[in-house]
């Protein structure tokens, strides 16, 4: 009797056992890279574009003996997922990126292969990309990243029907943009929509200014660590003028309740009750979804004014340059890692990115284009950032990313008034630049 | 048989999957939190200890004050807005009226959806040009709900209070349903009305379940997260930083592991105590039971 009572207790004990030792088999993890299972792992944000890299990695695959496998991680998650496994087993081989800021803590870190030797090799791999594309994976001098993806230039979109109405042209200068502003405030609309409540299009107004007023040099400056290119003349003139559109009322009173993300200023551009967004080019795609006839008919584009005075080319641009691949120093299949990389400027690449609306931005992309779904528009994208002098990387992305949540506060602070300018400045020379 | 009996009772053998569970993930990463939070930490590069650093910058640290702050007051409006809603919601539908089941289904819907979904839902509503501001300007002026602290800071209790109060009335449901019948039979021959026969028996019956209700809420309050991470994201600048986001923001966002774990422990502390305290205070743990004056 006594010995069957204590059987469940020892099932109990043995199940515990068991349990605890899977558990701990969990931990040691597999298929990673650097477990070598004799794949190349590459690493995606996990969206929409993933059909064309499943391509790519099927194309490559066909005749690589290394295969590549690829992962996908829901874009909300994938800065986090990464950061997290980037110094472990299961870090991947290649690994998708935004450049600058985003890698440069890597970098730091001697996580990252620089691709000197990749380049040496294969002088394509460097010379098949817009240069000012290129330039912004490059971390002290040293290229770390190979272009994937498309451009994403801000652009300075408006309703074509609004303007009219009103008697506005597309500004050109930032004067013209003063008085369009006022002419559309007159006509009872709000002159210009914001999604001020996910902060990072109110960054897109600063980023631009200050571009346009003091040039590239300043943010470089800055981001570099030299903090006092925040207190400099320009930097307080571009404050001056965000301060002076901000309280004419040019954003309205409560843009910092409006969305992006859930579609509220993209639907106060379409249904006309503002007239301008200035937002990054996957806006006309936004537009084209939720609401395809504006879309079609009155949805006009413009690049951001230039500022009289300024020492900024008006040509130059901001916005996302283009994504990246980085690859991992560890990787144990660095030539077949090299052979991957080199698809990114293949024919087969450019079309099937044309094809879900991304812009390449490899010098055959401009073959492609007029056979892409919206010729016009990608025509004019690719000649803006082909020619432009310089690309702005968003700030946020610029920055590393451990800067990016005090940067959103300082810039949605400084708009709405909490903080002064001598606040401002003091908030981005409190920014980590490395 | 005496053998038997004894050995077949439940011991502590039995606890143990679940002690190992409990350890594996409260224990441990508990212990791992606290270690961290005397390291710098970026989540790359090894961690380095760096002492009370953590723990001093974040006294120093205006932003954390205020997320106390505001931590606690949202806290307390959770309560103070929930706890009478809930208890004549449940009161009420511990009775037997007409349609009422039907109704109590249909109040009890917003706990079935995700925190998530509840916060998503009530942005696209709130939002100034196309949800309700817009209709109703008398109430909302311009709308800028989410722009303003006051403002942002009563969406966020409001929308907490229209999920969880099913939930709390669903407490008090039960326990107004075990109230003895015979308390109420005699409050009537002795002439009780209706509103003396809630404020003298229903309300003092329901004392055990309104501590329970209130821990829970306290609790909830003081790690309310995502109602927070959808709607404000903390802002508009640091406005409605409670501290739970604010460890999020600088673990996972700002990668200050060693910071935000500081905040952890801080909220695992904060939040044991005032339970501790709310049990004290209301006498919960001497377990009075709840049919005295019956017997």
């Amino acid at each position: 009797m006594k010995k069957r009572a204590r059987l469940p207790g020892l099932v109990a004990t043995a199940a515990t056992l068991a349990l605890a030792l899977s558990l701990s088999a969990c931990g040691d993890g597999n298929g990673g890279a650097s477990s070598d299972d004799g794949k190349i792992h590459v690493l995606v944000y996990g969206d929409a574009s993933n059909k064309v890299e499943q391509q790519i990695v099927d194309t490559f695959n066909k005749t690589s003996d290394v295969k590549a496998v690829l992962d996908t991680i829901p874009g909300a998650d994938y800065q986090t997922k990464l950061q997290t496994i980037i110094n472990t087993p299961q870090a991947p081989d290649v690994f998708f990126n935004w450049g600058g800021g985003s890698i440069k803590p890597f970098v730091k870190a001697d996580l990252l292969l620089p691709l000197d030797d990749f380049i040496k090799k294969d002088p394509d791999l460097e010379k098949k990309f817009l240069p000012s594309v290129f330039e912004s994976a490059v971390v002290d001098g040293k290229p770390y990243g190979v272009p994937m993806r498309g451009t994403q230039p801000v652009l300075l979109f408006h309703n074509k029907k609004v303007l009219d109405d009103a008697g506005v042209q597309p500004p050109k200068t930032w004067d013209e943009l003063l008085a369009a502003v006022d002419k559309l405030k007159d006509a009872g609309v709000t002159p210009i929509a914001l999604g001020g409540g996910d902060v990072w299009p109110t960054q897109m107004w600063f980023q631009y200014l200050y571009d346009r007023i003091a040039g590239p040099e300043l943010f470089a400056k800055a981001v570099g660590g030299d903090k006092s290119a925040w207190e400099s003349a320009d930097s307080k003139k571009a404050l001056d003028m965000i301060k002076e559109l901000v309280d004419t009322g040019a954003f309205g009173k409560n843009y910092d309740s409006v969305k992006y993300t859930n579609g509220g200023s993209v639907q106060l551009v379409a249904s006309g009750k503002a007239g301008f967004e200035l937002m990054g080019s996957w806006y006309y795609s936004q537009q084209l979804t939720d609401h395809k006839e504006f879309a079609e008919k009155d949805l006009g584009y413009t690049t951001f004014p230039s500022v009289e005075g300024g020492k900024g080319d008006p040509a130059s641009v901001a916005g996302n340059t283009n994504n990246y691949y980085s690859v991992m120093k560890k990787t144990k299949h660095p030539e077949a890692v090299a052979e991957f990389l080199k698809l990114m400027y293949s024919d087969e690449f450019v079309k099937a990115q044309l094809d879900i609306g991304n812009l390449p931005t490899t010098t055959n992309t401009d073959k492609f284009i007029d056979s892409s779904g919206t010729p016009e528009y990608s025509r004019f994208q690719y000649d803006l950032v082909s020619k432009a002098p310089s690309f702005q990387l968003s700030w946020d992305q610029a920055y590393p990313q451990k800067a990016s949540s005090d940067l959103h506060k300082a810039v949605q602070q400084f708009f709405n008034g909490q903080l002064d300018t001598d606040g401002f400045i003091k908030a981005m020379q409190a920014l980590p630049t490395d | 048989m005496t053998t038997q009996t004894t050995s077949a009772r439940p011991g502590f053998v039995w606890a143990l999957p679940a002690a190992v569970f409990f350890a594996l993930f409260a224990i441990v990463p508990l212990i791992m939190v606290a270690v961290l939070s005397f390291m710098s930490w970026d989540g790359i590069s090894p961690p380095e200890f760096v002492g009370t650093d953590n723990w001093s910058r974040l006294a120093d640290d205006p932003v954390m004050l205020n997320s106390v702050w505001l931590t606690l007051l949202l806290t307390a409006l959770g309560v103070a807005l929930q706890t009478p809603l809930s208890i004549l919601l449940g009161v009420w539908a511990a009775g037997h009226q007409r349609n009422r089941a039907v109704l109590s289904v249909i109040y009890f819907i917003p706990l079935l959806l995700s925190a998530t979904a509840v916060s998503v839902l009530w942005r696209a509503l709130l939002d100034p040009n196309f949800g309700i501001p817009a209709d109703a300007t008398w109430l909302f002026g311009d709308g800028n709900l989410f722009g303003e602290q006051a403002t942002a800071i009563g969406v966020l209790a409001f929308v907490s209070t229209w999920q969880f109060t099913p939930f709390h009335t669903l407490i008090y449901q039960g326990a107004a349903r075990a109230v003895p019948q015979v308390l109420y039979q005699a409050a009537e021959v002795d002439g009780a009305g209706r509103y003396r026969q809630f404020f003298h028996i229903t309300l003092p019956q329901l004392r055990t379940a309104m501590i329970t209700s209130m821990i829970l809420m306290i609790v909830g309050g003081l790690t309310t997260f995502e109602t927070v991470l959808i709607l404000t994201q903390g802002g508009p600048g640091t406005d409605t930083t409670i501290s739970a986001y604010y460890m999020y923001d600088k673990a996972f966002k700002s990668f200050d592991y060693g910071t935000g774990s500081a905040i952890a422990l801080a909220l695992v502390v904060a939040a044991t105590v005032v339970s501790l305290i709310v049990v004290r205070v209301s006498g919960y743990d001497k377990m009075r039971s709840s049919m005295e004056g019956v017997s």
